[in-house]
């Protein structure tokens, strides 16, 4: 497998928000509970009550139910507020874990974020071969929403 | 295509102990119960489940029928991050301008 497709593994993201990149850094982190859809996508079989995002390198990416049961999500690798963090993203089952970076860009008024979920490849070269058949569908999901983005 | 969403089908601990177990290698129904606290009728039912996500295949040997992880199941489990993020920064985005208006 050759680097350029490697790197075709990886999930790309960009949204620009209407805010500075400190507010956009914090409600990302700080605020996650706020925003993230759990509806979607919960470790636990319940919606959590907390979710805890730890400010320092070695923190932890934590919900907590009702009924006091913690699920780990990922542990921080990088943490440069209100430039980017760096985590191990391990919420979703088996192994090896992914990794996800996010950045936050000064755009005019606002902040460009740019999100980076890689390291698919772990998954083994199964993975890779499985890629090539996905790139279509990849741009058949990202146009609309560079689309959205974009307004 | 009647695919279940793999995360709905890795949503439950059970299975995703089960497809754990088979990341580490393909497993007969038997092998995977005798390292679970959960029954053989159990595991044959949550592999089903894993079946339909596409996330596990099955093939005979003989009598026996040997259970791996899809790695097309893999592909649709990126393929979910993919459509999961834009749903995620959609909301990150109403989030963090809501907080810039109220705060």
């Amino acid at each position: 497998m050759s680097t350029q497709e490697a790197q075709d593994l990886t999930v790309r993201k960009t949204v620009v928000v209407d805010c500075s990149p400190e507010q956009a850094f914090d409600t990302f982190t700080e605020r996650i509970y706020t925003w993230w859809p759990f509806e979607s996508h919960s470790p636990a079989n319940e919606r959590p009550e907390s979710a805890t995002f730890e400010p320092r390198v070695g923190g932890r990416l934590y919900d907590r139910t009702a009924s006091g049961d913690e699920h780990e999500w990922a542990t921080v690798l990088v943490w440069e507020p209100p430039t980017r963090f760096v985590v191990d993203w391990h919420v979703t089952p088996g192994n090896p874990s992914t990794e996800l970076e996010v950045r936050f860009v000064p755009e005019g008024d606002g902040t460009r974020v740019e999100l980076e979920h890689r390291g698919w490849e772990a998954y083994g070269d199964e993975a890779a071969d499985t890629c090539a058949s996905y790139n279509r569908g990849w741009e058949a999901v990202l146009k609309p929403f560079v689309e959205a983005a974009g307004r | 295509m009647a695919y279940q969403d793999p995360m709905d089908a890795l949503g439950d601990r059970t299975r995703r102990a089960i497809f754990e177990q088979l990341r580490k290698g393909p497993r007969a129904v038997g092998e995977i119960a005798d390292e679970l606290p959960v029954s053989r009728p159990a595991v044959s039912q949550h592999l089903r489940v894993l079946k339909e996500a596409g996330l596990v295949t099955e093939r005979r040997n003989g009598t026996r029928r040997i259970h791996r992880v899809d790695p097309d199941g893999l592909g649709e489990l990126r393929a979910y991050f993919d459509e999961f993020w834009n749903e995620a920064l959609a909301a990150f985005k109403a989030a963090a301008e809501d907080e810039r208006r109220n705060g």
